[in-house]
């Protein structure tokens, strides 16, 4: 039977070669987008899985007030919850960061990209496999633990352990070499332990929240009571004695600021969570990762609809041969097997086919994920198997059974050609087809709009021809460091102006603090700048003046505020008003109009400005130095620059610059590779439709030729029977997008929830999303059409 | 009305040439009821398939009204074939997704007749072929006798001057077949011109005008049981 069944579908085959190689790509591209979405899927979720105290370690997050959440506690917090409660077994500080530096040893310098500063505790909750040395013993006072990688480059192959290397000015000793077993929220390529000092400088400090702060909860069903218990503890140890300063009860000072709270989000959720986590390796794109998904789901979708549709409009041509195998008593089941079998084959080559194009499109995937993904392991192997068995079952089963139940007679008594049998279920499909692609269209057009918005939006600021160069800081004297250097930079031929501020664009200030006006408390974003920043960024300012050289007062007591701040602080008349900063008494000389700090994804801050000078801590942020270039005389001025700062200012570590209109184009690089995703998703999804529609319209029209010739006979013209046979499609096509126009709308806005800074869905999308599906119907379709009407009409009304 | 002279129709496939029309003559007045009869393969379907429009000849002329037919593009037969001529098959050549009253409308929605015009019509000549109780019912729900006055209800919608049958009755028992013939006569009584293919003598005794064919030819044409022999040059 098997020989028989191979025999009918290579028969088949060869009969309707282009449809079944159309079939096969359609498949394949559909399980191509699939295995994509796997792969992302995969590694996104394999965070952590190795980690086995996954679910028991928790990240703690403070909510400051409704709006803000912050990753990092404070240094008395843990022995406290120690002390509150018996369910957490352990807490571990450590920075939510990684410096990056360069390690000694001997001649030999390395930079060391990702150095993480933990409690020694560290290695308990990211259980690393030590090949030298040992977890406990590893981190302590001038002590280091370092990855095999870093091993390596340190070492080459001789053994690192107690070996000395010379790191942020200490001698330190490794005591430990460990290798990550798998993807993790930290991967640092070498452990300090330099932050128990600092935690013991701010043992009793309940307002600094420097440091990153992780639990081990013996049960991880405790979480609830445990939340509670730092609730409680934020209640004895922060509400009660700050509104007792403020003369305030503590109900009132809840009232007026809120209640400080606590989130925990379990290790194993970190990655994909809802909560925002600070652990440095960052968070996944969950809300991506399901479009991923469900866009590669729809193609498939589609291509399995092309299949099924075309198995069944060619079934009918088949109809013979099942009417015969019927009769000489093969069963319902029988048939539906066979069926079954024909897809399987097919499906066995549409996967090969979609490996092949997996192979050749993954770097491109990688490089647009920035992940490395590849495949191997047992996973993606047994998830093909499933889509494998998936595709068999559905794209087999649907024209099994239509077949299965042709009436035997009907078919055998030979009109069954033109039978309207199963036209329903195609048309049906056809219509969801034609959603899909309308979605798609229309979907894509939108991202467009809002990425376009997104590049040409007025930030408020003007970054041409402005470069970023990061300064690193040698000493506690960065300020006059940053004058000595600006004072040689404008010595060089090109460059404009120099300055600098405590903040990135897209970045957001390195601090925030928060002060109080009459009844309003806002959190400022702190932004140290030099003399002449706003001018060089072309940021006005809308009222009052900028700080300026000339008044002795402006590094002392001015401030300005931006527009934000001034709405918050609901006051007319902001300028000359006094705010108490930090214990600092600040006057407000001027107001800054708007600017966008962060991505567009988010609210313009409260900013407030004052020259650095004017905070004595401020200059510990400064990292950077802001500097405008003669747009001529770029390329030179650069390398002079770069030649300058090699030689004067840092012989340790390389030059590195960055335009800031390009830094801050990366704040929505991410969705400009969205918008091209959704592309060329789009021709993608185009080309499986039409060819669905293609291959349904010529099947549809081979039927009909004989009414056709009936038409014709009767002296239809050639564009009344373009209309008859075009018609139906036409109306499928507006079906099909009416049944899109909600779904895109709800996902879209969906999506440009994302941002603040945001278009809103217009018709235009819709029309020309119609209009091209329509057009492309049309082509198609009458293209076909056109080729049928120009038939000799004899050959159909001489043969019944 | 109808004037062919010295017609010829060659079909060539890759191993033969088939002369299915050799150098046919043949006159037919306004008001005339002709038979073509014949042996198979005689050549009358094509000749009938000419007259029609539906195909073309490779020689000779064919005058239709006082116009040439011979060498007329698509555009101008499809609007003669509205216009002018009502065509009756031995298969019906009903379209079956459409109901009986779409398929006798078919021809006037070709011909931009209104509505409301259109549905008169129809009422009117479902009523005269006796068939108003099934406009509503599809081809195939119809016995053969039915189908074909339907199709021939759809041939005379348009009022065409010349109506062409090929072997209208040749799918019908003779009762059926009978109905219909009666049909074509009180259709002719009432001025139609009529040309018939048929195998019936029986049929052909309904008409005024018997033309003979074989291989191609005409071998004679008989008027009224009267013979008039025509000169064969071969
Ligand atoms: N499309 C065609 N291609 C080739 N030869 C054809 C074609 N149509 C008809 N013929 C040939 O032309 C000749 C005349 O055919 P035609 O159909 O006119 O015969 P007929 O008299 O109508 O026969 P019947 O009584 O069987 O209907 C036949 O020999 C036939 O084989
Ligand atoms: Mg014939």
């Amino acid at each position: 039977m098997l020989r028989n069944w191979v025999h009918i579908f290579f028969y088949n085959i060869k009969n309707s070669k282009f449809f079944t190689l159309l079939n096969l790509i359609g498949l394949s591209i559909g399980i191509t987008g699939l295995v994509f979405a796997i792969l992302y899927w995969n590694d996104e979720h394999s965070y952590n899985a190795w980690n086995s105290q996954k679910e028991k370690v928790f990240e703690v997050i403070n909510g400051m007030n409704e709006n803000t959440e912050w990753h990092t506690s404070v240094a008395p917090l843990g022995p406290e919850i120690i002390n509150s409660t018996d369910k957490v077994a352990s807490y571990c500080y450590l920075n939510d960061w990684y410096f990056s530096e360069n390690v000694y040893y001997n001649d030999k310098k390395e930079l060391v990209e990702n150095i993480l500063n933990a409690q020694a505790s560290f290695f308990e909750y990211f259980p690393f496999e030590f090949v030298e040395g040992n977890s406990e013993t590893a981190l302590g006072d001038n002590t280091i633990a370092i990855s095999e990688t870093t091993a390596k480059r340190l070492f080459g192959n001789e053994k690192a352990l107690n070996k000395i290397v010379r790191y942020s000015g200490n001698d330190m000793v490794v005591k430990g070499v460990y290798r990550i077993l798998g993807k993790s929220s930290i991967r640092p390529d070498m452990v300090t332990n330099k932050i128990e000092q600092s935690l013991k400088n701010n043992a009793d400090s309940w307002g600094n929240y420097n440091f990153g702060l992780l639990i081990k909860l013996n049960d991880p069903k405790d979480k609830e009571s445990v939340i509670k218990t730092i609730d409680d503890i934020y209640y004895r140890k922060k509400i009660v004695p700050v509104s007792k300063e403020l003369g305030l009860s503590p109900e009132e000072f809840i009232e007026k600021y809120g209640e400080f709270y606590v989130k925990l989000q379990a290790l194993k959720d970190v990655r994909l969570g809802s909560i925002d986590s600070g652990l440095p390796e960052g968070q996944g794109n969950p809300q991506f990762l399901i479009i991923m998904l469900g866009l590669s789901i729809l193609i498939l979708v589609l291509s399995i609809v092309n299949y099924v549709n075309l198995a069944t409009a060619n079934a009918i041509k088949r109809a013979k041969e099942v009417g015969v195998r019927k009769i000489i008593g093969a069963s319902k089941g029988n048939i539906i097997c066979q069926f079954l079998f024909e897809t399987a084959i097919l499906s066995v080559f549409a996967i090969a086919l979609a490996m092949v194009l997996v192979e050749l499109v993954l770097p491109y995937y990688n490089d647009f994920l920035k992940k490395e993904l590849v495949i191997q392991g047992g996973l993606i192997y047994s998830q093909l198997i499933t889509i494998f068995i998936l595709l068999v079952v559905i794209a087999g089963i649907f024209p099994g059974i239509y077949v299965a139940n042709f009436e035997t007679l009907k078919v055998l008594r030979g009109n069954f050609g033109r039978s309207k049998s199963g036209v329903w279920l195609r048309n049906g499909m056809l219509i969801m087809q034609f959603a899909i692609a309308a979605f798609f269209i229309v979907g894509s057009y939108i991202v467009y709009e809002q990425v376009k918005f997104m590049s040409e939006k007025d930030l408020g600021f003007n970054g041409d021809q402005v470069v970023e160069i990061r300064l690193r800081r040698i000493n506690t004297k960065v300020f006059d460091r940053y004058t000595t250097v600006k004072n040689e930079l404008l010595k060089i031929d090109g460059v404009k102006e120099v300055s600098t501020g405590v903040f990135g664009f897209g970045e957001g200030a390195r601090s925030t603090s928060g002060f109080d006006y009459k009844d309003q408390s806002i959190q400022g974003q702190n932004m140290g700048v030099d003399y002449g920043l706003l001018e060089m960024l072309d940021v006005p300012v809308i009222e009052g003046r900028d700080i300026s050289p000339d008044f002795a007062s402006d590094t002392i007591s001015s401030m300005l505020v931006n527009e934000t701040v001034v709405r918050m602080m609901k006051e007319p008349e902001p300028i000359g008003k006094e705010i108490k900063w930090n214990g600092t008494n600040l006057k407000i000389i001027g107001v800054v109009k708007d600017f966008n700090l962060f991505g567009l994804t988010e609210e313009i801050p409260p900013m407030v400005f004052f020259h650095i000078k004017t905070i004595s801590w401020m200059q510990s942020n400064l990292d950077k130095v802001y500097v405008k270039i003669d747009a001529d005389k770029m390329e030179q001025t650069l390398a002079d620059i770069e030649t300058f700062w090699n030689k004067d200012v840092d012989i340790e570590y390389a030059f590195e610059y960055e335009f800031i209109n390009k830094k801050y184009a990366r704040t929505y690089e991410e969705y400009v590779d969205q918008r091209n995703l959704f592309s060329i998703l789009n021709i993608v999804v185009i080309s499986i439709a039409l060819f669905g529609l293609f291959a349904l319209a010529s099947y549809s029209i081979e039927r009909r030729m004989k009414e056709i010739a009936i038409r014709k006979t009767l002296g239809a013209s050639t564009k009344d029977l373009l209309v008859t046979l075009s018609k139906q499609y036409l109306v499928f096509c507006i079906i099909g997008f009416l049944m899109t126009i909600f779904p895109v709308y709800y996902l879209l806005s969906t999506w440009l929830d994302n941002f603040v800074f945001r278009i809103s869905i217009s018709v235009l999308p819709f029309i020309i999303g119609f209009i091209v599906l329509a057009l492309l119907t049309l082509i198609v379709v009458l293209g076909r059409a056109y080729k049928a009407t120009r038939v000799d009409v004899l050959t159909y009304l001489k043969y019944e | 009305m109808i004037e062919i002279n010295q017609l010829s129709k060659v079909f060539r496939t890759e191993e033969v040439e088939t002369k299915a029309l050799n150098n046919v003559s043949l006159t037919i007045k306004e008001g005339e009821f002709v038979t073509v009869m014949g042996p198979s393969g005689s050549g009358k379907s094509t000749l009938l398939n000419i007259i029609g429009l539906l195909d073309s000849a490779s020689a000779g002329s064919y005058n239709l009204l006082g116009n040439e037919m011979v060498g007329l593009k698509e555009r101008g037969r499809a609007k003669i074939r509205k216009q002018q001529i009502g065509f009756v098959f031995q298969n019906f050549n009903l379209i079956d997704e459409l109901s009986v009253y779409d398929n006798i409308e078919l021809p006037m929605v070709y011909n931009g007749v209104a509505a409301s015009e259109r549905a008169k019509r129809v009422e009117e000549m479902a009523e005269r072929l006796g068939i108003s109780h099934r406009l509503k019912h599809y081809p195939q729900q119809l016995s053969g006798g039915q189908q074909q006055r339907v199709a021939v209800a759809r041939a005379l919608i348009n009022e065409p001057k010349i109506i062409l049958a090929d072997e209208p009755t040749g799918n019908l028992d003779s009762k059926n077949g009978n109905e219909v013939m009666e049909l074509l006569t009180d259709l002719h009584a009432n001025g139609a011109t009529i040309l018939m293919v048929t195998h019936s003598d029986y049929d052909a005794s309904f008409s005024q005008k018997t033309i003979l064919m074989k291989d191609g030819m005409i071998l004679s044409e008989k008027q009224q049981n009267k013979n008039i022999d025509i000169v064969v040059n071969s």
